[in-house]
């Protein structure tokens, strides 16, 4: 269902992107990424590899320093100063901590840096994904998956109003997964907004309050999965996208 | 900056690289103390072990390190934190843990066996090589992407120093020695940190030697504690250019 | 009881038996006075005091006895105490005050064209030339302390204790300190110069020409501005000397020129720039001498033949042996060398592959000097030891052929601490760890303030 404008006015926007571009060398890996997404909304940001869904995640995470455009974060222009990453919490793909560290002395590194408090802390995952039974484990001794739960704890941990998810549920266990997705439903009930990069379509429909569709840097539109469902009148997006996207002008169609 | 220094130097104080680069000192140290009767001429052999070795440990020591913690670094740089602080903490945290082990491993035995003002002119200048090197890998790592190319580019830097600039140097002699190159042959060995170094310990083991000569640079530079003064003040630039550069790299670079 | 007894050796000494002694003390008479008495007052004993009687010549044979040191005071007109007969004893005494000249040589004890003479247990302080002995055959100088004036110009200070065309002298156990050279021999015969020290004169601290027949023993040498060098003369034996912390651009712990039959043993040579510098000597032997701590151990001129280098003990030089020339003409055998690699299969001791103690670096500096800053890199390490494999520069003839693999039993047995030979800089270290502080501290500052 498609939100009605005029509702969406009320609503704060947490991310603004405008003319987001990124240049590496000669190769334009985002060009002209103009995008608004409000509070309270969980956002896929889909498209094939080297679509650029990694360097508009990064450059929102400061990370990648655009060639051109701006960002803006709750309401705040991004620039030099790291204090806009206080409200954002990222869980990458493939999560490294230093290795001699065990996974408590890594938390409370991360207490230190966020200079957060332990009644601060959103501390639930840490049971729902049992990182209790990790916390007196070095991070060197642990396998992908579990790397993958501190990873979503730490991401949850200081209660951000923008989570950034690289592919949450590649690396975890079927059980983790789905209580990491519960998290981001909940997280986005408590007004967070949640960008998650997936190739999972099941995933993108269920979750996605939109749908951020990049190809070779261009965000090509930005919509509801039910909008994309009902023009083509396919029931599952997974068969529905390609349709979608045949029916667009091959150019420089953005829906915002 | 001060937190991520703290815990990365705990993670370090695990790392058995770096307990094996302290056990590799200790055992480089004692050993030539062990061979040598002689205490003063095992600590001279061990002078030229160590102006070897330091800055070849300490530059593939940083860059391995820093790769290792590439994907951590990329994690930190997301946190509400500046860019030149999670550098300056590496940087501390690693020159730290290779002054540490470099302290355990020929420090302690050296002054066991021969403390003296070669002793101390050793450790000071190998700490400042340690320096020196951490920051030539910083930089050498924040500027170059694949691991082992860094790792090559660090070897190539090491052998230029160590070996290539002193044959450069010796030719430029003889090829000019009909000239008068004197005055500029000891300010082009200072722009190789490892040369500057070795004149430090030099100051103190061929003082004799290096007093022999009339030329009044030599004079000027080795007769008093200027040359001291110029070497260190050199070897710190030594330490600063790098560090420096590294910083603005990273800072500014796309992770 | 004491100087009863001391009084009696004098008196035996001096071979004049029941002798007549008489006394001078400030306000009591003078020395001028006791010595131009006729009433044979043969030992005259000065009290303690100042005696301000300008310049004094002592002409006829007396001891003059100093008592609680007497101060003998020149005034700056000319010379102190002249000795113009033989016979004469001179002890006990402090004399000072001559006058620095261009034209005289004022000494303060001098001794021209006379005989058995002693000049014993005197403090010469101060003075142009010290003890200054002239024409003078059977002469005993011992036990005197020759201090000159340490803040005088160099070309304001003279020798310490000079002798010149004199023969069968003593000079021993004397001390002689911040003169020009501090003992000075011209054409003095067989004499002997032990148990001296001389320190921290300007020029030499000892240095002779044309004395043949001399000996050196037990004498130290040491922070003199250019060491000892001693010239022009045959059949000097130097032994159980030791000479050190002699540096600088043209100071030698020893250097030996135009120098004959030279026997140099059980010497130690420590810290100088050149140990021994050898030019023009013929027949010399140099054996068991310790050579510690060097720039260069010996210099070989390739104009010095037929010396023996045996039993010497070589360690931490910067270079052992340089030459100058292709063919040396020298003999090494059964020497220890630090730097030896080889190795001894028989454990006869010696090692079984021959030694060159002459480096390519060595002979790279002696072509040029600056490149000493190349020193102990490890090019120059590569460099030596394949030389050492394949020799194609260094002159093949210079080698050891048994080198000791084990340093020999020196008469010394003192180690040289390195600490001792790095006075004066021990304000490196404190200063070198406030830059590295500092240079830590700025680094971060330094960062601080460059982005924002």
């Amino acid at each position: 269902m498609v939100i009605p404008f005029i509702e969406r006015l009320n609503l704060m926007d947490r991310i603004a992107f405008e003319d987001l571009g990124k240049q590496y060398g000669k190769q334009w890996a985002l060009q002209g990424v103009n995008a608004r997404f409000p509070e309270g909304e969980v956002v896929m940001v889909i498209g094939p590899n080297g679509s650029g869904k990694t360097t508009l995640i990064k450059c929102l995470l400061g990370l990648v320093k655009p060639t051109t455009g701006s960002m803006h974060v709750n309401g705040m222009p991004v620039s030099n100063d790291p204090a806009y990453r206080v409200s954002i919490g990222y869980m990458p793909q493939l999560a490294e901590f230093p290795r001699e560290l065990t996974v408590d002395q890594l938390l409370r590194m991360m207490n230190d840096i966020r200079d957060a408090k332990t009644s601060d802390t959103d501390d639930r995952l840490i049971k729902l994904l049992n990182v209790e039974a990790l916390l007196a484990k070095r991070v060197g001794t642990l396998s992908g998956g579990m790397r993958q739960r501190v990873s979503a704890v730490l991401a949850f941990r200081y209660r951000p109003n923008i989570l950034v998810l690289d592919e949450p549920t590649a690396g975890l266990d079927p059980v983790s997964a789905a209580i990491v997705l519960d998290a981001v439903v909940r997280a986005k009930h408590e007004g967070a907004t949640v960008l998650i990069t997936s190739h999972i379509m099941e995933e993108v429909q269920r979750l996605g309050d939109r749908v951020a569709y990049l190809q070779d840097g261009h965000l090509r539109f930005s919509l509801p999965p039910g909008a994309i469902t009902d023009v083509t009148g396919e029931a599952a997006l997974a068969t529905a996208l390609p349709k979608y996207l045949a029916q667009l002008p091959q150019l420089h169609v953005e829906s915002l | 900056m001060w937190k991520v220094y703290k815990y990365t130097l705990l993670d370090l104080a695990r790392n058995r690289f770096a307990i094996g680069y302290a056990l590799l000192l200790l055992l480089v140290t004692v050993g030539l103390f062990m061979l040598e009767a002689d205490n003063t001429k095992a600590l001279i052999s061990l002078t030229q072990v160590v102006l070897a070795l330091i800055p070849l440990l300490a530059l593939v020591f940083t860059i391995i390190y820093f790769y290792n913690q590439y994907e951590f670094t990329v994690l930190l740089a997301v946190q509400p934190m500046r860019r030149q602080s999670i550098i300056r903490a590496q940087f501390m945290a690693v020159s730290t843990a290779l002054l540490l082990s470099f302290l355990f491993g020929v420090g302690l035995p050296v002054f066991a066996y021969a403390p003296g003002p070669i002793a101390w002119t050793l450790l000071l200048t190998s700490a400042a090589l340690t320096l020196v090197f951490c920051a030539l890998g910083m930089l050498i790592a924040v500027r170059q992407r694949d691991r082992a190319k860094a790792v090559g580019i660090g070897l190539a830097t090491w052998v230029f120093m160590v070996l290539v600039y002193d044959s450069l140097l010796l030719w430029l002699m003889f090829s000019f020695s009909d000239r008068p190159i004197e005055p500029v042959i000891v300010p082009l060995a200072a722009l190789d940190p490892i040369d500057l170094a070795r004149i430090l310990i030099m100051l103190k083991i061929d003082l004799a030697a290096l007093l022999g000569y009339t030329g009044a640079v030599y004079q000027q530079f080795f007769g008093s504690s200027g040359g001291m003064f110029v070497s260190l003040v050199a070897l710190l630039l030594w330490i600063q250019v790098p560090a420096w550069a590294a910083t603005r790299v990273f800072t500014r670079k796309d992770l | 009881m004491f100087r009863g007894a001391l009084l009696l050796v004098l008196a035996t000494c001096t071979g004049l038996v029941g002798a007549s002694v008489c006394d001078v003390r400030p306000g009591h008479g003078s020395i001028r006075q006791a010595l131009a008495s006729t009433n044979g007052c043969d030992t005259i004993i000065i009290h303690g005091g100042t005696y301000n009687e300008g310049a004094i010549t002592i002409d006829r044979a007396v001891v003059l006895l100093g008592q609680n040191w007497p101060v003998i005071d020149g005034g700056g007109a000319g010379e102190v105490l002249v000795v113009a007969a033989p016979h004469v004893t001179i002890q006990g005494l402090v004399v000072r005050g001559t006058l620095v000249s261009d034209m005289n040589d004022n000494a303060g004890i001098k001794c021209t064209s006379v005989s058995d003479v002693r000049i014993i247990g005197n403090r010469v302080e101060s003075c142009f030339f010290g003890i200054y002995l002239s024409s003078v055959t059977r002469a005993l100088v011992a036990d005197n302390r020759v201090i000159g004036d340490s803040t005088a110009d160099e070309n304001r200070r003279a020798n310490g204790i000079h002798l010149w065309k004199c023969s069968h002298v003593d000079v021993l156990r004397n001390t002689a300190e911040h003169h020009r050279d501090g003992i000075y021999l011209e054409f003095v015969t067989d004499s002997h110069v032990g148990n001296n020290t001389t320190a921290y004169n300007a020029r030499y601290g000892l240095h002779f020409m044309f004395s043949h027949r001399d000996s050196y023993t037990h004498n130290l040498f040491h922070d003199n501005g250019a060491g000892v060098a001693v010239m022009f003369t045959h059949e000097v034996t130097m032994t159980d000397n030791r000479f050190e912390h002699n540096r600088g651009a043209s100071s030698y712990g020893l250097l030996l020129k135009e120098i004959n039959d030279a026997h140099i043993a059980r010497n130690t040579f420590a810290d100088n720039t050149v140990g021994v510098l050898m030019d023009g000597c013929n027949r010399a032997t140099v054996s068991n001498n310790r050579f510690v701590a060097n720039g260069w151990a010996v210099k070989l001129f390739a104009n010095s033949t037929a010396a023996v280098f045996e039993g010497n003990s070589f360690s931490g030089n910067t270079f052992d042996m340089t030459t100058n020339g292709d063919l040396v003409l020298s003999t090494l055998r059964g020497n220890y060398w630090d730097r030896y690699r080889g190795y001894d299969l028989d454990r006869d001791g010696k090692g079984d592959v021959p030694h060159r103690p002459l480096s390519v670096f060595a002979l790279v500096t002696e072509r040029m000097p600056y490149a000493m800053v190349l020193s102990r890199s490890l090019m120059v390490n590569l460099l030596d030891q394949s030389e050492r494999l394949v020799p194609t520069l260094t002159p093949a003839t210079l080698q050891d052929t048994a080198p000791l693999l084990h340093p020999p039993q020196g008469p010394e047995s003192r180690t040289i601490q390195r600490a001792e030979l790095e006075r004066g800089q021990r304000t490196a270290f404190p200063l070198s760890l406030c830059a590295s502080l500092m240079a830590l501290l700025s680094w971060w500052r330094f960062n601080g303030h460059s982005i924002h």
